[in-house]
């Protein structure tokens, strides 16, 4: 009568709910807490559960489960509902109280439910998600993340091993990273070498979403452990490649799409009467956001204002003229559709090289407008590089600064932190991935090895070439805040654009656009992955010029 | 019967020729702007059947007001006549239905038309438009298809 996969057990709710959810998963992130005699795993969750009393948890936790499906659901659940728990993130003791309550359903309820509180975990986003619904709608997942089951013999880990009967080999799989990642952190690479190995046989086993992404960590892994490196793992061997990669993931995913239609209406909602517009798009690719924007101009009232486009592209892309001919079509497109265009791109190594003069603005004339897309988390690898960036775009005087980057953090010190928060949010991407049933295969193939090479980024490389080092919006907001940007918020007309954008993807019921604090993102099930925000120079007024 | 009688039922008789003879001169395929303006006012199913109805009406049917009015029909506040020139730079109304508004439609048939749900329409058209003419020279295999995801699965081999 034991379940096959591995269970938590969802506290009662403040409100009166019919019934415990017994559902199978929950995120298995692990975080470090301050206090390390707590379960990491379960302390994501709320939980508070010393290690030492892991075993005895986990029995009392069997028992309540052979009590509670032993018993008519009916009369257990009154009482269920009418016990009352103090702090119920203390799983022991509240594992205790059910017991007992179960067995002397006399006993009066005289303690008060106190509010459980998920501690807002750093790297989760400011989601306000109902946790039951949430593990409701996680139990259905082909991803499942389970919690609690270390069966390794051969591991020096310092807390008890609980053992879990854990059939899923995707909760095994999990582990065996994790297990992995703990054993790279703490030098010890001849475990990290057998479990990697077994990362990978678990993985080959395991279709979906799932296994893919396991392939990738275990790569990187491998990687780390084996130092081996490319010249850069944010490999220049093919920029074109990296290109053609990026074109799939923008024609299969509405990411690129949402980030690129949520900035241009930012854009427009700024220009509204501008007589110029000077654009400056730190991370040009194939310049898909701007055919867009040049329509909604052409059709402003008033008439489309004249369009400068600055395109800074790395140095690596621009040899082969391809740029030029990116130019050339804009500028073909935006004389089709009557609006005046020119255009210029700016080659750079880093983009902390770049000098204010170098754009040649005409502040007289035109109204200019900085866009980042997935470009300023790259920065981040060199130290005081985001300061002088920073500095420069102040000096340009940019009436709106869109910025849309992914919702992790990705950049912290700790390589396990790091790699616990990979997995989680790349499990989503792919999974979002899989969903959509109208992909080809060969836009989905292709979309994962361009998620795989920044897994591949984010775990393997260290250093300057590290260059995924993503933050979430809060951290942006502290960064760009101290350099003296106020937030602007984006109005609902991009929320609007973005939601109907959203419905119309398959699998859309997945897809999530919220509005927080200004920002918009866009989350997969429950797990915001990425956020668009735009920013102005503090105590400037939102010149809606 | 007597013989005023029967002159005057000839003579009725006579009448109601001519009468259905000079009824039969109208023909709506001599007056296009007439078929234009019923047209108009078709929705999408019944404007691609009258399409197909034959050589004329197909060509009429091409007639560009028509698809615009099929496309604005239900977007309050009616969108500035500059809209126009860049969508018939673009590829036109007629194309602009068949690549987004119908597969939308499709999709949320209770949509609410507004400003934003337009300018949605008009952004991935214009994707739509530069990377066919525009990208994708290099992605040797298909050409782009950032609208993809609006095809039915059914056409996604």
């Amino acid at each position: 009568m034991k379940r096959g996969h591995v269970e938590t057990f969802v506290p009662p709710p403040p409100q009166p709910q019919p019934q415990l959810n017994q559902s199978s998963s929950c995120e298995g992130k692990m975080m470090e807490d301050n206090n390390n005699n707590m379960d990491e795993l379960l302390a994501v969750l709320g939980y508070k559960v010393r290690s030492s009393e892991m075993a005895e948890v986990a029995q009392k936790l069997e028992q309540l489960e052979m009590v509670l499906s032993n018993d008519d659901i009916g009369s257990s659940t009154n009482v269920l509902n009418d016990t009352v728990h103090y702090n119920p993130s203390d799983l022991s003791s509240w594992v205790e109280t059910m017991l007992s309550e179960l067995n002397n359903p006399d006993l009066d309820p005289t303690q008060d439910r106190s509010d459980y509180d998920l501690r807002a975990i750093p790297g989760l986003s400011a989601f306000q998600i109902k946790q039951e619904q949430e593990v409701e709608e996680e139990s259905n997942k082909r991803i499942r993340l389970g919690v609690g089951s270390w069966s390794d013999p051969g591991t020096e880990l310092t807390r008890s091993v609980v053992l879990v009967d854990s059939q899923e080999t995707g909760v095994r799989l999990v582990h065996a990273l994790v297990a992995c990642a703990e054993a790279i952190q703490g030098e010890n690479l001849s475990l990290a070498d057998a479990l990697v190995k077994r990362v990978g046989t678990l993985a080959a086993t395991q279709a979906g979403a799932m296994g893919k992404v396991a392939t990738y960590f275990a790569q990187g892994l491998a990687r780390r452990i084996y130092h081996t490196t490319e010249t850069t793992v944010n490999s220049t061997v093919v920029p074109a490649m990296e290109e053609v990669l990026q074109m799939h993931f923008y024609e299969s995913c509405p990411y690129l799409k949402f980030a690129h239609f949520t900035a241009n209406q930012a854009i427009l909602e700024a220009v509204t009467t501008a007589r110029g517009v000077h654009v400056i798009d730190l991370g040009l690719n194939q310049g898909m956001q701007w055919p867009a924007l040049m329509q909604a101009l052409a059709v402003r009232p008033g008439g489309p204002p004249f369009f400068r486009l600055t395109g800074i592209v790395p140095t690596q892309t621009d040899n082969s003229g391809s740029v030029q001919e990116l130019g050339w079509k804009l500028a073909q497109f935006a004389q089709a559709i009557g609006v005046e265009f020119e255009f210029k791109s700016l080659a750079v190594e880093s983009l902390s090289d770049l000098e204010p003069e170098m754009f040649e603005t005409r502040p007289e004339s035109e109204t200019v407008i900085l866009n980042s897309v997935f470009e300023l988390h790259r920065v981040l690898s060199k130290s005081g590089s985001i300061e002088k960036l920073l500095t420069t775009v102040k000096a340009i005087k940019p009436s709106i600064v869109t910025v849309v980057e992914q919702e992790a953090n990705h950049n912290g010190i700790v390589f396990l932190d790091r790699f616990n928060e990979a997995l989680h949010y790349y499990s989503s991407l792919f999974d979002s991935l899989e969903d959509s049933y109208s992909l080809l295969s060969q836009d989905r193939v292709m979309s994962e090895v361009y998620l795989g090479r920044q897994i591949l980024n984010v775990v393997a490389a260290e250093g300057s070439d590290r260059v995924e080092r993503h933050e979430t919006f809060t951290q942006w907001k502290g960064r760009l805040g101290s350099a003296g940007f106020d937030p602007v918020p984006l109005g609902s007309s991009a929320f609007k654009q973005a939601s109907m954008l959203l419905s119309l993807f398959a699998g859309g019921d997945g897809y999530r656009v919220e509005e927080n604090d200004g920002c918009l993102m866009l989350g997969w099930q429950t797990r915001p992955l990425i956020t668009t925000s735009a920013w102005k120079l503090a105590g400037a007024a939102v010149s809606r010029r | 019967m007597s013989e005023k009688r029967i002159i005057s039922i000839f003579k009725k008789g006579n009448k109601k020729r001519q009468r259905v003879k000079q009824v039969a001169k109208f023909c709506i395929n001599d007056h296009h702007d007439i078929l234009v303006e019923i047209l108009r006012r078709l929705d999408g199913p019944s404007l691609c059947s009258a399409a197909c109805v034959c050589r004329l009406w197909s060509a009429v049917a091409r007639n560009d007001s028509i698809w615009e009015e099929l496309c604005f029909r239900q977007v309050a506040p009616r969108p500035s006549l500059s809209l126009r020139s860049v969508v018939s730079a673009l590829g036109g109304y007629r194309c602009l239905y068949f690549v987004c508004i119908r597969p939308v439609l499709a999709r949320l048939p209770k949509l609410l038309w507004s400003r934003d749900q337009l300018q949605l329409s008009l952004s991935l058209y214009c994707v739509h438009y530069y990377e066919r003419l525009y990208v994708g020279a290099w992605l040797s295999d298909a050409p782009p298809s950032s609208l993809m995801f609006l095809r039915k699965p059914v056409n996604v081999v």
